[in-house]
């Protein structure tokens, strides 16, 4: 199982660096451990996480890709659905519960066929577009609804200090 | 009231003897009305007063082989009436919760449109498919398999109808784990991205070869063909894999044939006088001082339309109930439902004033419930722990017993010594229920006369424990028989009179309940 799980990180991996989508790095944290990975997301142009760079990590399970990797925040970050401590609440992530019928179309659940890619584009999309039906910080929820003004302005601040940059200038 | 030596003759039941000393074993005289096949148990216990032998409650007592059985047969019935294949029948019967008559009527409400119906259950209809694995099998000789991404010859690489084909290992590992890890079974779907069709049961035994998937596979498909009928329960006891087969659903006591006895409506041991949903609020409080408690009450709720007990694992607090048959959703934080909060009337945020002063004032009376509850539960527990003692008291009986047939007693003589270590035990289960069904009883005067009845059941039977734990010691048996005998028909029919008194005000409504957080 591990065996196999590797061998499709290491192609994940090839394919990544060969041919990487914009706005994204990826790659194991060192080559001795493909389980663990990090990866760099650029905000998306026009929002109000624009030019700054985050860093995640992505843990992978020895079943990968039958069960989806475990996606964390190593920035600071303030979205609706990213838990305060930085674990990612998106359903491309979750593992399907047993009702394919429900909420959650097949489009959004984690199927083997899925890519590290693909999550990440997912989740760069989902800082440019938050989903305030399923809360993961109801403050960011909150604010993200009723003062959106503000809302900018966190974000703005988070992309400084992603950037190293003063908060202020 | 007189002994009579010729009376247990009739009362007892040779076979009851060798049934072991399990003080669940309450049906003494065994009920002749014997129905259906080899396999039913339709012992009707003798003490339940409102079911005389006019009013048996008629069940089977299934084997999980039979279930399967049971399962087939309804889709052979259906098949006889649609003619589609068996196994897509099978996930159709699923979709439907296993309702033959809603399958029946949705397909032919969709007369002449029946791909909708398919479409709806996640399979390819069976006209369809066919022209789509000719397609397929015209396919290249070696193809890559999109989760493991090695090549294989096309030999090795399979699919469903929907034509997306991955190479066996994946597949059997793809399988193994929505299995083992998940718990799914006739919800799997096909493994390609946005393809949400339903694995059937024959690709699923032909691609898995570990045996103990196949019958963990097995076991949940039973699993959810029992959840889905109302008619059907589990044994409740451990490591017992039968089901209990019933005409109509009611709160009545059934025996699997492992000898447990349970209420059908809630699983619980029969627990008569209290009501089902008294039991449940009492063991949930009386569970509250153990640690796991702590846990379960810290980290579960339950869902707010089937009273399952839900962990929420991460993610939303978008709920979905996994119950087969519920499929409730709802929001975690508020278990109201789920509706409002994808809506612009969302107020799951907003502080209810009313539900706070509603808290304020429980938190006043909560003292007050502790010292009643403290009553009862004393009580009780003092019960249950005596019940547990009983076992002894069997063993020691049935020795006692065995001397008093080698000193020249018959054995039919020395019967009435088991006998009474039954109804003391019936006694003792009643008792320990009357003090759930007390707990939460309001005061009036039925509750009073309740309440004479059940001291007076419990003067007796702490008497005749007494006689049975002390005085069955002494040669003198002439007369501690009469005593025995004596002392235990009272207790057996005091307690019917409990009893009925109970089920009369159940059906009089003269019961009034306390309110209980």
């Amino acid at each position: 199982m591990v065996g196999s799980a590797l061998k499709r990180l290491m192609a994940e991996y090839k394919q990544l660096s060969l041919n990487p989508p914009e706005g994204i790095v990826a790659g194991p944290v060192n080559e001795e451990n493909f389980f663990e990975w990090e990866a760099l997301i650029l905000g998306p142009e026009g929002t109000p996480f624009e030019s700054g760079v985050f860093r995640t990590s992505l843990h992978f399970p020895t079943d990968y890709p039958m069960s989806p990797p475990k996606m964390k925040f190593i920035s600071d970050i303030f979205h609706p659905n990213i838990y305060p401590d930085g674990r990612v609440c998106i359903s491309i992530l979750h593992s399907p519960g047993d009702d394919p019928m429900g909420y959650e179309t097949s489009a959004e659940r984690w199927s083997p066929v899925q890519s590290i890619e693909k999550i990440l584009l997912s989740v760069m999309s989902m800082l440019a577009e938050p989903n305030p039906e399923s809360g993961a910080n109801v403050d960011a929820s909150k604010m993200w609804r009723d003062d959106r003004e503000q809302f900018n302005k966190r974000a703005e601040v988070l992309v400084r200090q992603s950037l190293g940059l003063p908060e202020q200038l | 009231m007189e002994s009579d030596d010729d009376y247990y003759e009739d009362d007892i039941d040779p076979d009851d003897y060798d049934d072991g000393h399990n003080f669940d074993n309450e049906d003494v005289e065994v009920d002749e009305g014997y129905l259906g096949e080899s396999s039913v148990d339709a012992r009707i216990s003798s003490y339940n007063p409102d079911l005389g032998d006019d009013d048996p409650y008629p069940y089977e007592c299934l084997s999980a082989d039979k279930v399967v059985g049971l399962m087939n047969e309804i889709i052979r019935e259906v098949n006889d009436i649609v003619n589609i294949p068996s196994t897509t029948l099978r996930i159709l019967l699923a979709h439907f919760n296993w309702d033959k008559e809603l399958l029946l009527e949705k397909y032919y409400e969709y007369e002449g449109n029946q791909e909708r119906i398919f479409a709806e259950a996640h399979v390819i209809s069976p006209l369809k498919s066919k022209s789509l694995a000719r397609r397929k099998s015209g396919r290249s000789i070696e193809q890559a398999c999109e989760i493991c991404c090695n090549n294989y010859s096309s030999s090795f690489m399979t699919g469903l109808d929907c034509g997306h084909s991955f190479c066996k290992g994946c597949w059997s590992q793809y399988l193994c784990t929505k299995i083992i890890d998940e718990g799914m079974s006739q919800t799997i779907s096909c493994p390609e991205f946005e393809c949400d069709i339903i694995v059937d049961d024959a690709v699923v035994m032909n691609l898995i070869t570990d045996q103990k998937v196949c019958r963990k596979y097995q076991h949940l498909i039973t699993n959810s063909f029992v959840m889905c009928n109302p008619l059907l329960k589990w044994c409740p006891a451990p490591d017992c894999h039968h089901v209990i087969k019933v005409e109509y659903r009611d709160k009545r006591p059934v025996k699997c044939e492992c000898g447990r006895e349970f209420c059908f409506d809630c699983g619980e041991s029969w627990h008569d006088p209290v009501l089902c949903m008294h039991l449940r609020k009492w063991l949930k409080k009386c569970d509250d001082d153990s640690e796991t408690s702590h846990w379960i009450s810290a980290n579960t709720k339950e869902c707010p339309k089937c009273q399952v007990t839900i962990e929420k694992d991460g993610g939303c607090n978008h709920m979905v109930c996994r119950n087969q048959a519920c499929k409730h959703e709802f929001c975690w934080v508020c278990l109201g439902p789920w509706d409002p909060h994808g809506a612009s009337w969302y107020n799951c945020n907003r502080y209810n004033a009313e539900e706070a002063k509603k808290a304020r004032d429980l938190q006043e009376s909560s003292r007050e419930m502790l010292q009643r509850y403290l009553f009862y539960c004393n009580r009780y527990m003092n019960h249950l722990q005596s019940l547990k003692f009983e076992h002894k008291l069997y063993a020691r009986i049935k020795r006692k017993m065995e001397e008093m047939q080698q000193l020249n007693m018959s054995w039919i003589e020395v019967q009435f010594l088991k006998r009474a270590v039954d109804v003391l035990c019936q006694c003792r289960q009643t008792l320990m229920y009357t003090y759930v069904f007390a707990f939460f009883l309001k005061r009036n005067n039925q509750s009073i006369i309740f309440e004479g009845n059940q001291a007076d059941v419990e003067k007796a039977t702490e008497l005749l424990s007494e006689y049975l734990e002390r005085d069955v010691t002494t040669a003198s048996l002439g007369e501690i028989k009469q005593k025995v005998q004596d002392k235990y028909r009272y207790c057996d029919s005091r307690r019917n009179v409990l009893l009925r008194h109970v089920h009369e005000g159940y059906d009089k409504d003269w019961w009034e309940y306390i309110e209980t957080s």
